[in-house]
């Protein structure tokens, strides 16, 4: 615990004018790639939402997923869970996108790591007037309890950051994990509460459900315009453990496997 | 936790403690492509690796310049990578006394789709400087690259030359206490050469300390105080430079197949 947080927490602070450099870089790299540049942030979860709303709302109507209106739901659900993705995605590449940056760099190695978690976390924090679309399109306001939804962007870094240790440098080592990440993402999407909600499947597996961390997640930031979310909120505790196993094994595995990334260089 | 741990009370600049590095064979310099994922996937690969260096004892004083001979495949990149800490050992111990600029492959660090300053912030924070650092340096870093006029345009655009030289004059910026180059200490065309060695030659008399794998060209054999021939995962020898020299020209004949590749480089 005492070392996820010195190696962990502390090194960005330290290196907090570096990292924030790093991280404008590639935003900017980003945005100026296309014409319509920072919009495609907006436009892309927007017309993800849109699409997923029609098919399940208008082709498969009868159905009751999710809660209504189910336009934010699904905004709401899709933002966080892109983050999740391209975070994972990102993290798989981080030693694999230019090795040789090893042989030079005097920073320390988790740099890297955080660099893609950072930048990961800026597009959806930019990625967030989606959301604010989707209320006025829907004349949808949220109650007090919209207060847990900063909680759930720190609870969704932490899981981020560790999952992202754990997966960069099982990846330097095993190139062959960028592969099983992939597969594994695709099935982790339908087994989050992003289409639907922890209450719509049936009570005994709900408990096993919420050891998927995103399902805390999620509630948290749902919580606020659909407060009966937070009758699940024993299972958010359950998700919440994970995310901080998750974290200290990320910063563990990483410590232990520094001197192997390295050797990668 | 920084990757150079220093110790300002050590006696020596660096000190190489009964040094081992292991690493897997074939994958050294080879970066992972697409045939090597194949060749892992077949299993033709193992795990066991081989050691690059073993038993490595040496020191560098401070203020000393000294040559790393060797032919290829030696170590030299290795030993120059655990002098700097961007490889740490399996076995034994590198302690250093101040911050080590690792003057390796630097040109590789540069992304080339940002523009020359973003790489110059981008290089400059990868060998430890702040931003606010970077951009006291950077109009003397442009003068001297002569890049002033292409600052905001992207570097993909630049020559290799001009790539070389501008990672070059980034790493001096630096201006760290120890210097550990492979190759790479004198740069670009021969006007350029000549700006570096000058450069270089005045941070020695300023009492910088080298570390450098090169084959020292006759005209450079006065600049180092030192050699250390690396042969077989070993030091073979650890003198003057004639000595270094005349050791490597044996090892050479003894296997003429095996070429240095660093020629045209210091």
């Amino acid at each position: 615990m005492a070392l996820a947080y010195r190696n962990g927490v502390r090194i960005i602070w330290e290196h907090r004018q570096v990292l924030r450099m790093l991280v404008l870089r590639d935003l900017q790299k980003q945005y100026t790639k296309f014409r319509l540049g920072y919009l495609w942030t907006l436009l892309e979860p927007l017309g993800m939402a849109l699409v997923l709303w029609f098919v399940f709302t208008q082709l498969l109507g009868g159905q009751k997923l999710g809660l209504q209106p189910y336009f934010l739901f699904i905004a709401v659900g899709i933002l966080p869970w892109w983050w999740f993705s391209r975070g994972v995605a990102g993290a798989a590449r981080t030693f694999r996108r230019n090795p040789a940056i090893l042989r030079m760099s005097v920073l320390p190695t988790k740099i890297w790591v955080i660099r893609v978690v950072l930048v990961a976390m800026a597009e959806y924090l930019l990625s967030l007037p989606v959301i604010l679309i989707a209320m006025l399109a829907t004349g949808t306001l949220p109650g007090p309890l919209i207060a847990l939804f900063p909680v759930a962007i720190i609870v969704q870094f932490f899981l981020m950051y560790g999952l992202a240790m754990l997966i960069a440098a099982g990846a330097a080592v095993i190139p062959d994990l960028a592969r099983i990440v992939r597969i594994v993402l695709r099935a982790t999407f339908y087994l989050s509460p992003v289409l639907y909600s922890i209450a719509n499947i049936p009570a005994g597996a709900q408990v096993i459900a919420a050891v998927n961390p995103l399902v805390g997640i999620l509630g948290l930031y749902r919580i606020g315009f659909w407060p009966t979310e937070i009758d699940s909120l024993p299972h958010y505790g359950i998700s919440l453990g994970v995310t901080v196993a998750i974290f200290i094994a990320g910063s563990v595995l990483f410590h232990r496997l520094e001197g192997r990334i390295l050797k990668e260089g | 936790m920084a990757r150079q741990r220093l110790e300002p009370d050590l006696e020596e600049m660096l000190l190489f403690a009964d040094v081992g590095i292991n690493i897997a064979k074939g994958r050294r310099r080879q970066g992972g492509g697409r045939r090597h994922r194949l060749r892992r996937f077949v299993g033709e690969q193992s795990r066991t690796g081989s050691w690059v260096l073993r038993g490595v004892t040496a020191q560098v004083a401070a203020g000393e310049s000294v040559a790393v001979l060797g032919l290829k495949n030696s170590g030299r990149t290795e030993f120059l990578r655990l002098a700097a800490g961007t490889l740490i050992p399996d076995e034994g111990v590198v302690r250093r006394r101040a911050p080590v600029l690792p003057m390796i492959d630097l040109g590789r660090a540069f992304d080339r789709g940002f523009t020359v300053r973003q790489n110059i912030y981008l290089l400059g924070g990868v060998l430890g400087m702040t931003p606010g650092e970077v951009e006291v340096a950077l109009p003397a870093i442009v003068e001297t690259a002569r890049l002033a006029p292409n600052i905001d345009k992207y570097l993909r655009g630049a020559s290799a030359l001009t790539r070389q030289k501008l990672a070059w004059t980034i790493a001096m910026a630096t201006k760290a206490p120890v210097i550990v180059a492979d190759g790479m200490l004198v740069v670009g065309d021969v006007e350029s050469r000549k700006q570096c060695l000058d450069q270089v030659e005045r941070l020695k008399a300023a009492g910088t300390t080298f570390l450098v794998s090169t084959d020292v060209p006759r005209k450079f054999e006065g600049f180092f105080d030192r050699a250390i021939v690396l042969h077989n995962g070993g030091i073979v020898a650890d003198g003057a430079v004639a000595d270094g020299l005349a050791h490597l020209r044996e090892l050479r004949l003894a296997s003429p197949a095996a070429d240095t590749g660093k020629d045209d480089t210091l």
